[in-house]
């Protein structure tokens, strides 16, 4: 039965939050790729009977391929050779890869991987336009999850340039070109104006200098400010109809005191849609050089009041994890203070790319304010479809710790026991300590992990079970011990193919790539071209991702 | 330009790691007339185009069904496979290749492996980067520290890090100030505005001095030094220091590479205390890059790769001259340029049923039992390339070569072998 063209899966317990469905028993029927209505009767049947019936995962914000996520994966072979991957065993003789796991693994295992969690669709969140070849190319050797791009744009020349000589509108083409020409989903925003300043470089001022520390610093000319990006880049893609709006990274990430940050840059947003990633990262309370507290009430407050403001959490979890990011001046800080190793990349005229492995402990008091950060954000979140689950993968900690972060979210004793573990000294004023009685449903779960991720991206034939949906379909086993529920499901189907069959991956199609080509004034390149000609190192009709004739 | 000839734009050159993709062929009568922007190394590699089409097995001509065949009965019946990545192929062909050394559980290397210090000290370290194109938007001092690209990366100096104008380098060459750093009979660049010599017996100790002083500790007062110490204080007050070294030196293995490469490493980090500062690791051509890119993404590993306990491990000081010189292998499947694998490699070939599957393959010295010749990436076949510094740049077709490509051959393989 390789790629069923109809199957019926029939009397478990379905969660489709989407379309209202709350754990009614019912069947779900598929034919060829989508879910449709009815089936005739003599239709292949899957018996879900006893089990739990979801649409697959959707990632919202995962670091999964490109030069990035490639300059970290080398970096790591220590970890590559702990955890080796042999070739699963496909159905009918097929053809499948061995590789290699930790915290950033190969590309086959990625996708095997998040299969085996019931994933079927994941957002690569940073991609440097200047290796959108590579991201796409990784993404084509990682199978069976759907992917997209989000194209990194707050740090970038052109755009920057544009700001100065107030030209709004053509940073707006330029934003709708580069879409199009790297094949992107949406567009991203890492610690706007931050990164410009790191790689301008000097170091006279102190790492101050090298980054920018809030809203209204000047970045190159003094009319460029994280502000006028942030406004510029989250109008454009309003403008543009994409269907997620910008994708931000703000100012200030893992500092002591960001909350002022965070606070000011939604609300200089209020208003227009956005999404605020890995906000667990930017909610910190205290003082650089004098102490942390969590911020998290403060922020998920203005979260919940503001529909328009959507987030990530970016969840720590205790145990190893791969800081990569766009973001080159906290990563010089991250090895400088831990004293690991460490890459940074300045990428020619766009962005840069910081990598510091690192390990969150229980024991460490830092490490623990950022996981009791992270829960008193879900846990006080009041619409579970704009606050949805990450990890930041591999930042926070891998992909393959969500079902433990589930049962954190549905189970108050567990969560209880585990709070009482870790190092408490920065844990005063957390909302955590005054016992967060909260218990997350089935429901809820399947709401941030698949519903509102797939809302959010505006990805309206996934994360549900509708008629006219991808049979994306994943079917747990009701085990009350939700960590094992949600790390072994039973069936997982991907565009109407049975990959995961009796807990094994069976089949291991490729995946597709999900991205926008909006419209643009063709001026924009005429005028790109010039730049081009005078700074670049690449050809104009080198860039991009098209194959070249 | 002669009604006879066409002009191909915006070609990719691989004739070194510099990968300078602003080349303009001229091609008459499918024959490379011209290579324009091209130096000298690339005139070269691109030489007028002319491609051997022979298939053939034991020497005698046969069709490529036949050659496949003979190739997976070949690989299928090897104890210990070794499939090695030479130059000129593209990342689709070496993604091909991958799937192939998976399969069959071999020993995967490449020409990484002869020249590994710098990645394995990036492995231990880290990196302290930046791509080439960043080098001349932001560079104000650049020390070249015992190389003179002008030989093996000709054009680096007019594209990259000295000459041209950039962003925070407004007037070009006249806004940075070049150090020359010879290092014992290794000569820097010669345009330089200062130089400093190093003797080959001190150059660890100069480059820890260095490092001593960038991260604020008292180093040595010792009069050898105080050359040394001038030049990391003109680091220190530099805006954006390049710092570029060869990552494949020519000449003999070199016992300091290891710790030369992570001294490098980790000088380049500590100067991003007091200023910023990125290595520039030189590296060759026929796009090695790519190679550890795609080995990297499709087993978390860059090179040297042993699939034998039917998973991925690494094995970077035993690749494959060493198990060739251990006479572990029993065969191997080359593919690239046979001219580019390094002759302690292609001695011991001689003696294995070898497969060659790229240019020129049916003149390659070790005489594969099966030869598949194919284009060189870039010139007869597309795809993608990676520059030294890890940027991913298209290669065009620009003129016809063999019927097969070299990622088609290897697709058919593929099929072949059921991999």
């Amino acid at each position: 039965m390789s790629a069923p063209a109809r199957l019926r899966i029939t009397g478990g317990r379905v969660y489709d939050p989407a379309n209202g469905v709350d754990g009614a028993v019912r069947d779900v029927c598929i034919e060829g790729d989508r879910i449709v209505a009815e089936l005739p009767a003599g239709a292949p049947r899957l018996d879900a009977r006893g089990l739990i019936v979801m649409p697959g995962g959707v990632d919202i914000h995962a670091h999964v391929a490109g030069s990035s996520v490639n300059h970290g994966r080398r970096l790591l072979p220590e970890e590559h050779a702990a955890d080796p991957a042999p070739a699963p065993t496909l159905a009918d003789g097929a053809t499948a890869r061995s590789g290699t796991g930790g915290t950033i693994p190969s590309t086959f295992t990625t996708g095997y991987r998040y299969a085996g969690l019931g994933y079927t669709t994941a957002m690569e969140a940073a991609v440097a336009p200047l290796a959108a070849r590579q991201a796409h190319a990784e993404l084509d050797d990682t199978p069976i999850i759907d992917a997209g791009c989000f194209v990194l744009l707050g740090n970038d020349e052109y755009l920057l340039r544009q700001l100065a000589a107030g030209e709004s509108a053509r940073a707006r083409e330029y934003a709708a070109w580069l879409l199009g020409a790297t094949r992107g989903y949406a567009i991203k925003v890492v610690n706007p104006g931050g990164i410009a300043r790191w790689k301008s470089g000097g170091g006279g001022g102190g790492d101050a200098a090298r980054n920018v520390t809030g809203l209204d610093d000047a970045v190159g000319s003094s009319a460029v400010t994280p502000r006028l990006i942030l406004e510029t880049l989250a109008a454009a893609a309003n403008a543009l109809q994409l269907p997620h709006p910008v994708h931000i990274h703000c100012n200030n990430l893992g500092q002591p005191g960001n909350v002022a940050t965070t606070l000011a840059t939604m609300q200089a947003l209020t208003g227009r849609r956005a999404h605020f990633t890995h906000l667990q990262f930017h909610s910190y309370g205290g003082e650089r050089g004098k102490g942390w507290s969590s911020a998290a009430k403060q922020v998920i407050e203005h979260v919940n009041a503001h529909p328009e403001v959507s987030a990530d959490v970016g969840q720590v979890m205790f145990g190893p994890a791969t800081t990569v990011t766009a973001d080159g001046p906290v990563e010089h800080l991250l090895h400088v203070s831990t004293g690991r190793k460490w890459v940074n990349v300045d990428i020619e005229l766009e962005t840069g790319c910081g990598i510091v492995p690192y390990a969150y402990k229980e024991k460490a008091a830092v490490a623990a304010l950022q996981w009791a950060v992270g829960l008193e954000l879900f846990l006080l979140a009041r619409d579970p479809w704009r606050v949805v689950l990450s990890t930041d993968h591999p930042n926070g900690g891998s992909f393959r710790s969500y079902p433990e972060l589930i049962r954190l979210l549905m189970d108050r004793a567990y969560r209880d026991e585990k709070l009482k573990q870790v190092n408490q000294k920065l844990l005063a004023g957390s909302a955590l300590l005054d016992g967060l009685g909260r218990e997350y449903t089935l429901s809820e779960i399947a709401v941030v992990t698949r519903a509102g991720p797939a809302r959010l991206l505006g990805l309206s034939n996934k994360g549900h079970l509708g008629v006219g949906a991808d049979a994306d379909v994943t079917i747990y086993p009701d085990d009350p011990d939700r960590a094992t529920m949600f790390s072994t499901p039973r069936h997982v189907i991907k565009g109407g193919t049975l990959v995961v069959e009796e807990g094994q991956l069976r089949r291991a199609p490729a995946g597709r790539r999900l991205s926008v080509r909006p419209a643009f004034d063709a001026a924009v390149t005429k005028d790109l071209r010039r730049f081009f000609d005078e700074y670049a190192c690449v050809a104009f009709e080198n860039y991009g991702v098209e194959p070249a004739p | 330009m002669s009604p006879a000839e066409r002009a191909v734009e915006h070609v990719t050159c691989l004739g070194c790691g510099c990968a300078c993709d602003d080349i303009t062929l001229v091609v008459k009568q499918d024959r490379v007339a011209a290579a324009r922007n091209a130096c000298t190394l690339g005139v070269a590699w691109f030489g007028d185009g002319s491609a051997s089409h022979e298939v053939r097995v034991d020497g005698r001509s046969t069709s490529l069904e036949q050659a496949l065949a003979r190739a997976a009965e070949i690989l299928r019946a090897a104890k210990r496979p070794l499939v090695y990545l030479a130059a000129d192929i593209s990342c689709e062909a070496q993604r091909e290749a991958v799937a192939i050394g998976d399969h069959l559980g071999a020993m995967l290397d490449t020409l990484t492996s002869a020249a590994a210090a710098s990645v394995l000290a990036a492995q231990r370290r880290g990196r302290a980067g930046a791509t080439l194109g960043e080098l001349r938007q932001r560079a104000d001092v650049i020390v070249f520290w015992g190389v003179d690209p002008a030989t093996r990366y000709p054009r680096f100096a007019s594209r990259y890090a000295v000459e041209p104008r950039g962003l925070q380098a407004p007037d070009g060459r006249r806004s940075r100030r070049v150090v020359a750093v010879d290092v014992g009979s290794s000569r820097a660049v010669a345009d330089a505005d200062a130089r400093v010599a190093v003797a080959a017996a001190d150059e660890l100790d100069a480059l820890g001095v260095l490092r001593a002083i960038a991260q604020g500790r008292v180093a040595s007062e010792d009069a050898r030094f105080h050359p040394i110490a001038e030049l990391a204080r003109a680091m220190m007050q530099a805006r954006y220091v390049a710092l570029v070294a060869d990552g494949e030196p020519a000449g003999p293995p070199d016992d300091l590479a290891p710790d030369r490469a992570e001294a490098l490493v980790t000088l380049a980090q500590a100067l991003n205390g007091p200023t910023r500062c990125a290595l520039a690791t030189l590296r060759g051509g026929g796009n090695r890059s790519g190679a550890d890119a795609v080995i990297t993404w499709q087993t978390g590993f860059p090179f040297a790769v042993d699939f034998a306990p039917g998973y991925p491990t690494y094995r970077p000081h035993a690749g494959a001259a060493a198990l060739l010189d251990a006479g572990e292998v029993d065969a191997a499947l080359v593919i690239g340029s046979p001219a580019s694998v390094p002759a302690p490699v292609v001695n011991r070939l001689t003696r294995l049923p070898a497969v060659g599957i790229g240019p020129r393959a049916s003149a390659a010295l070790f005489q594969p039992a099966v030869a598949v010749d194919t284009g060189v990436a870039g010139i007869h076949e597309s795809g993608t390339a990676f520059r030294m510094d890890d940027v991913p740049l298209p290669l065009r077709a620009a003129l016809t070569g063999p019927p097969s490509t070299t990622a088609s051959a290897l697709h058919a393989l593929r099929q072949q072998l059921g991999a």
